[in-house]
């Protein structure tokens, strides 16, 4: 079952997705990337209906793109998450909504923060310090409850993460095997391997 | 399971003694799952104007940046704070203009109004999903523990409140109500307006 | 990026060069950016006695007399030269650009951004047959979080530029020399108000300043609210200053012309 997990510690955020495209019962692809780079300093997982997400998220990378295009500098995290959320509700009160459900992680250069947002399809979007989509967030977030740590070093946080991976592993009926593990800090985004 | 159940939350506002309240839950959840401990669904209007929004969670964010561009348009304009009769009305017609494909929120609002004397008189009103106003002379609830909350605040209410034990009665009246309702609670907030200052305090709740 | 190159050489149509004609005799205004805030002044021109300024006489809700000095956003204060009834138009257009910014981002409007939105309807008004263009310059002091403090200029025909100093309406040349010579780059925004009143007092006609003159606006950040505060004068309030920087008229000589 899709999940993606995301959690921020001291001046970054790691997102991870799973890597299974599925269709019903069938895992057709289990090297997925469902993390896209909008800009330098920002990542969004991305879950939901096959379909939508793919063009929902396209959408939103185009248009990120056209904003800093037409104005030399990024959107701030805080407002890309404002644009995107905005986009969903609209959406939804339309006659096909999508139903995508996202993680937006970014480091705004302008105060020097890591920011993570959780956004449902429905438009919700609450800026939390750790977050998760899917059934895997059943279990991640209580355990991240107990060992989140905001002050936490990439290889802190790291770990905590690992924890989260492990624990879907052993409880949920069908868990994924496989995720993709994306950072966003000062230095911009990149990909790491647990 | 109903819309306005989805992810849970309540607020209510009261009249004092020269003075108004309103509070809400910190709340937002995912049906029963707890998503964060942490979410405003009251915001300012003016100095002395206040607005709860309970209901479904990407409505409260919708309308709050409607009703915040229209506030702003309408103060640049016109120069001077709405008024909270106007804005009350404002709220209203925002809400029937989707009387067939509603935001799925019942607002709250607690302000002083500008007396012609130049004095400030209380003004607490309430509204279904489509704008239907109510306006109260003694308090209004609204949200998943709304029904809770009038049992409480009809105990413990009395005209005449001090802003002080406006306070304890309004705090009171929520922390105890949401504690009896599965969709709301997890710490609150609390706004009392006087003419002079809003004091704003964030209490803590049960968190189960 | 702001329009460095063509601010001076392009021909425009007689119409734009009518509207920068007629802005050349407009009220002045000067803006001067320091590095912890900017600082516009502006002057009025006084119609007649006969004027009923009742409504304006304590400033509007923002301050000002509604005159040359409009508070465009939370975090941009315009100030106008040129034909009062297009400036009306223009300044309400961008309150609205402003806030749908607002609605759309949740953030407020880039300062540059704002005044890119102008110049693009500006630039319209040039270009379509059968419509004139707007009279109106524009300065635009303003703050946003990605280039902190900004001082922008707008003209008829579109164009726009990034200024540490400047100066529009009647007598421009001699306050940006002026401008050129006292101007240091790391200049305090106290000190940015005493050169935009001293270039005032000299490129008046009048002798004296005083209130029914001049408008006055600082923008600057408030670092315990997080967030920039705009400050346009009350009459009251320049009178004050005009004083505490020893510039106020001197009541005696008043009296004896």
């Amino acid at each position: 079952m899709e999940t993606s997990f995301a959690l921020t510690g001291k001046g970054y955020v790691i997102i991870a997705a799973d890597t299974t495209a599925a269709r019903s019962i069938v895992k057709m692809k289990v090297d997925e990337d469902k993390i896209k780079e909008l800009s330098s300093h920002l990542l969004m997982s991305y879950s939901g209906e096959p379909g939508d997400t793919i063009q929902f998220a396209e959408y939103v990378e185009r248009n990120i793109r056209l904003y800093q295009i037409r104005n030399l500098y990024p959107l701030r995290p805080a407002a890309a998450a404002a644009w995107i959320r905005r986009s969903l509700a609209e959406s939804l009160r339309s006659r096909h909504p999508y139903s995508v459900n996202l993680l937006l992680g970014g480091y705004d250069i302008a105060d020097h923060k890591p920011n993570l947002y959780w956004i449902d399809y429905l438009g919700t979007v609450v800026e939390l310090p750790f977050a998760a989509h899917g059934y895997g967030s059943y279990f991640a977030l209580s355990l991240l409850d107990r060992y989140h740590n905001p002050e936490a070093s990439l290889e802190e946080g790291l770990a905590t993460l690992k924890r989260c991976i492990e624990e879907v592993a052993k409880r949920l009926i069908v868990s994924p095997d496989r995720f993709k593990v994306k950072v966003v800090d000062k230095d911009g985004t990149r990909e790491v391997e647990l | 399971m109903s819309v306005m159940e989805y992810n849970g939350g309540s607020v209510i506002a009261m009249v004092g003694k020269d003075c108004v309240a309103i509070a809400s839950d910190l709340r937002l959840g995912n049906q029963a799952l707890g998503i964060t401990s942490n979410f405003q669904r009251v915001f300012p209007v003016t100095n002395r104007l206040y607005i709860g929004l309970p209901g479904l969670g990407t409505d409260v964010t919708t309308l709050r940046e409607r009703f915040r561009y229209r506030v702003n348009m309408y103060t640049i304009k016109e120069e001077r704070d709405i008024q909270p009769e106007t804005f009350a009305h404002l709220v209203s017609s925002t809400l029937y203009e989707h009387r067939f494909g509603p935001y799925f929120i019942e607002p709250v609002i607690a302000g002083l109004s500008k007396a012609p004397s130049g004095g400030f008189k209380p003004f607490i009103a309430a509204t279904d999903l489509i704008g239907c106003l109510n306006f109260a002379k003694d308090f209004v609830v609204a949200g998943t523990a709304s029904a809770k909350l009038f049992g409480v605040a009809e105990g413990l209410w009395e005209p005449d409140l001090e802003p002080e034990d406006l306070f304890e009665t309004i705090s009171q009246t929520l922390l105890n109500a949401v504690d009896r309702d599965a969709f709301s609670g997890w710490g609150a907030v609390v706004h009392v307006i006087t003419k002079d200052q809003v004091v704003t305090r964030t209490l803590k709740g049960r968190m189960d | 990026m702001a329009r460095r190159y063509d601010s001076r050489t392009t021909i425009f149509s007689p119409e734009v060069e009518y509207a920068m004609e007629a802005i050349s005799h407009a009220g002045t205004v000067l803006g001067v950016l320091a590095k912890d805030g900017v600082v516009l002044a502006a002057e009025k021109r006084v119609t007649g006695k006969l004027l009923d300024l009742s409504s304006a006489k304590d400033g509007g809700g923002y301050g000002g007399s509604g005159e040359k000095m409009f508070l465009l956003n939370s975090n941009v204060i315009g100030g106008v030269a040129g034909i009062t009834s297009d400036a009306n138009s223009l300044v309400n257009y961008a309150r609205t650009v402003a806030q749908r910014h607002l609605l759309q981002f949740n953030e407020d409007i880039p300062v540059e951004l704002l005044a890119q939105r102008l110049c693009d309807m500006k630039q319209g008004y040039t270009q379509y047959g059968g419509l004139r263009p707007f009279g109106v310059s524009l300065l635009y002091a303003g703050y946003d979080p990605h280039y902190r403090f900004q001082l922008y200029h707008s003209d008829p025909s579109g164009n726009y530029s990034g200024w540490k100093a400047t100066c529009i309406g009647a007598n421009n040349g001699t306050a940006q020399s002026l401008l050129k010579q006292e101007y240091k780059d790391d200049i305090g925004v106290e000190e940015a108000i005493g050169l935009v009143l001293r270039v005032m007092s000299k490129t008046m006609d009048s002798t004296t300043l005083g209130s029914e003159k001049l408008e006055f606006a600082v923008l600057t950040y408030d670092e315990v609210a997080k967030e920039p505060k705009a400050k346009i004068y009350k009459p009251a309030d320049i009178d004050a200053l005009l004083k505490a920087q020893g510039l106020a008229k001197d009541e005696d000589t008043e009296m004896k012309s």
